[in-house]
């Protein structure tokens, strides 16, 4: 962790009002404990410490300043004399909306255990958070409705029990496969739910939309995920791999820009936008290019131009034209 | 003036103003406050005391002013009532405060994920002790990549108009709009808002990726009231074209699967498949290609022609 030269004053004292209560509430903590709870160096915890017990009522007599005592040679921290900081600040509109916000859209993720639980946690927030809370009505994450409310429940009870699932999937290209998969996560990204798992059939990680799970059953066989295997990086959403394709869009097509995670745009002067993106499955960008017609051209795939074509003939000879 | 003295210097103020049962009057902190005391003159004092109360209250600390009872409107002093600066007396359990965590990590937008550690920071305190890794295997995560966004998120907030130029799928250039947003909705992984367009005087929805450029705020906070009871997510939702026809579709086995599921009935292959806008569906069926064929109504199935014949002479698309 470097030092925080850029931190200002108030966002230390925030840190410090929290600090203290956290501290007594959690009485015996070690100083590399706390660090890492603050996220913070122990450095830095010290010297928080040291600016606290230098702090408290007018008069800064003993009995006036907060105590604490942290010099013990396990590192374990007591509050000795908390002041009037026992209990934390109360939360600002801003605060309470973002955390608020996030559960309301937690709430509604299908497949998540322990739903009582979020339930007893959104009552508590309100009541902790009081007025504070009506900057929350604002904002609103609306998740997918069209998962079947089996599959969540499948979904969640694979995932408490370690116990393997048998999928019927459709992928984005319209293939139906089957295949046995042993679930690691529920993934919720921007509103839509993804199943992350272990697919015996690929020997690899693969993530499954749950509106496109069209049937789950719940095997009795406990999941066996290789130990070497880690989850998709979330860090920038969920992007396809595969090789790159360039597009060139009509400005009435340019919301593919926007729609499809990308690896590049660039805004033409004309309105077009020649967009670059990662695809994974030819079928789906032949598909994408036949509905799109002649508002976008695919610049460097020309063996997906033809198939397009081609594609285009087929359809016409079924109408006996 | 270091950081580290001023913020022993807020600490302290906070404790002056929360011990005393009375308010405190400004004179009585510049006794006591070491900084305050030493400052210059008192034009240095009242400047730093302004800015620290500023920052107080900035941080949601509930400095009050009392009044003076003589009447003349006079100022008698500050206070910080414990009851208002607290959190109420509320206890999560190790459970509660594992999904707090969880919800904490959703944003990956900065300002707000902030915020959320924030409030986590301060709940944790309330919590049992007993620390919980979280509910098994679940990860969300809700991106806020427009550049617009925290300006309209404050504008929600504040009750403040703002103004953007919004570029309408399918048009070539974009239009000014005077806008006074009454809430941001994610749907389907995209960021809209919505709000009273006050030229159209019309409530409108707008998609944040077709806001051209970034939006500004204009005039005053609390310009206008948001309607009660208003439900933000339901007008989004429905800002979407219903479904107000039905077509005729022969679909070959095991194809097209995401348009069968959408089917209100299916006899053999044909299945009877509602839709909204004629054109829109019509692009749609055309990538399922051979795989399916368009009976009717007559005009659907002539637009699917047409488009497929463009596509059989890529040589005459421009």
């Amino acid at each position: 962790m470097t030092a925080r030269v850029s931190e200002t004053a108030g966002a230390r004292l925030s840190r410090l009002l929290a600090m203290v209560p956290w501290l007594a509430a959690n009485d015996g903590v070690t100083i590399e404990q706390a660090a890492r709870h603050f996220g913070i160096t122990e450095k830095q915890l010290q010297a928080d410490l040291w600016l606290l017990i230098c702090t408290g009522r007018p008069g800064h007599l003993h009995g006036d300043l907060v105590d604490i005592q942290f010099w013990d040679e396990d590192g374990s921290i007591h509050v000795l004399d908390a002041q009037t900081l026992d209990r934390p600040l109360r939360l600002s509109p801003d605060e309470a909306s973002a955390l608020a916000v996030a559960l309301r859209y937690l709430e509604q993720v299908p497949g998540l255990d322990q739903r009582d639980v979020l339930t007893s946690a959104i009552a508590k927030l309100e009541t902790a958070a009081g007025e504070a809370l009506a900057a929350a009505d604002g904002v609103s994450v609306s998740v997918d409705a069209a998962v079947s409310s089996e599959v969540g429940s499948v979904v969640a009870t694979a995932l408490a029990n370690d116990r393997r699932v048998h999928l019927m999937y459709v992928s984005a290209s319209d293939q139906r496969s089957e295949r046995d998969v042993d679930p690691m996560r529920l993934l919720s990204i921007d509103g839509r739910s993804y199943l992350e798992g272990w697919c015996l059939a690929a020997g690899a990680v693969r993530t499954f939309r749950l509106d496109r799970i069209e049937r789950i059953t719940l095997l009795d066989v406990p999941t066996s995920i290789p130990d070497d295997v880690t989850g998709v990086d979330l860090t920038s959403g969920l992007r396809p791999d595969g090789p790159a394709v360039t597009l060139e869009l009509q400005p009435e097509a340019a919301w593919i820009a926007d729609e499809y995670p990308n690896e590049s745009v660039e805004d033409l002067a004309d309105g077009r936008v020649v967009v670059t993106l990662r695809v994974s499955d030819d079928t789906w960008l032949i598909r994408l290019l036949m509905r799109m017609g002649t508002s976008v051209r695919v610049i460097d795939r020309p063996d997906v131009a033809r198939a397009v074509v081609q594609a285009a003939e087929r359809a016409l000879a079924r109408y006996s034209l | 003036m270091s950081k580290s003295d001023r913020a022993e210097r807020l600490l302290n103020v906070l404790f002056a103003l929360m011990a005393s049962a009375r308010p405190m009057p400004k004179s009585a902190l510049r006794e006591v406050i070491d900084a305050y005391r030493e400052s210059p003159s008192e034009e240095a004092f009242e400047r730093m005391f302004e800015r620290d109360k500023d920052e107080l209250r900035g941080m949601g600390i509930p400095i009050e002013t009392i009044e003076g009872t003589d009447g003349s409107g006079g100022i008698e002093g500050y206070r910080i009532l414990r009851d208002a600066y607290a959190l109420p007396e509320v206890h999560f359990t190790g459970d509660e405060l594992a999904v707090l965590g969880l919800a904490a990590k959703v944003w990956e937008q900065a300002s707000l994920g902030a915020c959320a550690q924030r409030a986590l920071r301060k709940l944790e305190s309330l919590g049992d002790g007993a620390v919980v890794d979280g509910p098994v295997g679940i990860e969300a995560r809700i991106a806020t990549t427009e550049a617009c966004f925290p300006v309209l998120l404050e504008a929600v907030r504040n009750r403040q108009a703002v103004s953007f130029e919004y570029r309408k799928p399918q048009a070539a250039t974009a239009d000014a709009r005077h806008v006074h947003p009454w809430g941001v909705v994610s749907r389907r992984g995209h960021w809209y808002v919505v709000g009273h367009d006050v030229d159209r005087d019309e409530a409108r929805v707008f998609r944040l990726s077709r806001i051209v450029g970034i939006a500004m705020p204009q005039g005053p906070s609390h310009a206008y009231e948001i309607p009660s009871g208003l439900d933000v997510a339901s007008m989004v939702a429905t800002s979407t074209p219903e479904e107000f026809d039905t077509a005729t579709i022969a679909i070959k086995a095991a194809t097209a699967l995401s348009l069968t599921r959408r089917a209100i009935s299916i006899e053999g292959d044909v299945a009877q498949i509602p839709f909204g806008d004629e054109d829109a569906f019509a692009a749609e069926l055309v990538g399922y290609a051979d795989s399916i064929v368009v009976l009717s109504p007559d005009s659907l199935r002539a637009t699917v022609i047409d488009r497929l014949r463009t596509l059989t002479r890529p040589e005459l698309a421009s």
